[in-house]
């Protein structure tokens, strides 16, 4: 089995996130964008505007209390609200991100599998971010709507949309490729090297067979 | 040395990162978050202004002189790489003075880093808008990422490295 260097995957990386991305960028944007609002759209109900903004409509469930304003309840069966291109492309992005640190690593035969798994894997993934976006979007409107939000469901939502948009599209690459790539998972995470006692106690044999042969001459 | 069970690790390192990232997310932990991306703001001016070049700062954004302006937000600050990188490190098995080596060390390096992903789009901005957008929100992350990937991947590879123990030294 070839050695992974990680000076050399970190290289191959970084030239295969730039072409790769690039490609995205330019070329594969469009198809992809495209293929999420298909996709989503069993969950969620999705119009694309001319701008290329997104308009969600989500099915949520809830009752708007009478107020002074409005002297009768009202129920809620759906939210609407718009995605500005740009937030809809993160979820999108990942899946170049993952090709790249899939084929960083050497053996084309032997990426075949992962790459073609991952590929199924992170569209889920990207799908279900969008999903779970929109649902706590919509949660956060209904429930600004009746009233009912108070501060501990309000930081939630935040919390929850700050690892949707901000952390996951960007982790979850290498966390699927380190899951599906078995060579990559062993050489980041040192499985297999050698360890500290297993060193000493081979040095200690070997320290032992010197022994016994000066004993013998 | 024990050795890595796998479980262990990803519990470790899940519950780190949502512990971590909830608390990111707290008034207090903001306050210092901006104070922190202020000063990092400062130390690239005066990087950009010690390489000869031309700019204005005002709190957490670097100006140009032709108006241009990158201001350096939550997330722009490569705390979340940071986190992460963190979260790893702590749910490896290796001795405490190694982890904190990695802590220290690997957020120093992920610093450096940032700081030039940072004075990059500050002239990348300049000269394009849609380079601009491009580079910041993916091509500079998702690098900052696979950065943060190899110098965990560097610290796990020096963390199990064998040492000489006292009985092997005879």
């Amino acid at each position: 089995m070839r050695e992974f260097k990680p000076a050399r995957f970190l290289l191959r990386g970084s030239v295969l996130l730039i072409g790769l991305l690039t490609l995205w960028w330019f070329a594969l944007l469009d198809p992809m964008l495209f293929l999420l609002k298909s996709a989503a759209g069993d969950f969620v109900r999705i119009e694309e505007n001319p701008s290329g903004d997104w308009s969600l409509r989500v099915r949520v469930e809830k009752t708007v209390p009478a107020t002074d304003l409005q002297p009768m309840a009202r129920q809620i069966h759906s939210v609407d609200f718009d995605m500005q291109r740009s937030d809809v492309i993160t979820f999108t992005f990942s899946l170049p991100v993952y090709w790249a640190i899939i084929l960083a690593t050497p053996g084309v035969r032997r990426n075949l599998r992962p790459l073609l798994w991952g590929t199924a894997l992170m569209s889920a993934v990207e799908l279900t971010l969008l999903v779970v976006f929109a649902g706590i979007m919509a949660s956060g409107v209904a429930a600004q709507l009746a009233g009912s939000e108070e501060a501990g469901g309000r930081w939630i939502r935040m919390f929850g949309v700050y690892l949707v948009v901000n952390v996951l599209p960007y982790a979850t690459p290498f966390v699927v490729a380190l899951l599906l790539h078995r060579e990559l998972r062993g050489a980041v995470f040192a499985i297999g090297q050698p360890t500290a006692t297993r060193a000493a106690s081979d040095r200690g044999h070997r320290l032992e067979r010197q022994r016994a042969k000066s004993n013998r001459v | 040395m024990t050795k890595l069970r796998p479980f262990r690790f990803i519990l470790i390192f899940t519950c780190c990162v949502l512990f971590a990232f909830g608390l990111l997310l707290t008034p207090p932990v903001q306050s210092v978050d901006v104070r922190f991306s202020r000063t990092l703001v400062k130390v690239a001016y005066c990087l950009v202004m010690i390489g000869g070049g031309h700019a204005t700062r005002d709190a957490a954004t670097l100006r140009a002189p032709g108006g241009f302006g990158v201001e350096m937000r939550d997330g722009c600050n490569a705390v979340n790489v940071t986190i992460l990188l963190w979260s790893a490190v702590l749910a490896f098995p290796a001795p405490w003075k190694m982890k904190t080596l990695g802590l220290a060390a690997g957020s120093a390096i992920v610093q450096v880093l940032n700081m030039m992903r940072f004075i990059s789009l500050f002239y990348l901005g300049q000269y394009s808008m849609t380079w601009f957008d491009f580079a910041h929100a993916y091509l500079w992350e998702s690098l900052l990422a696979l950065d943060t990937l190899v110098v965990f991947w560097l610290w796990a590879k020096r963390a199990m490295r064998p040492r000489a123990s006292p009985d092997a030294r005879i």
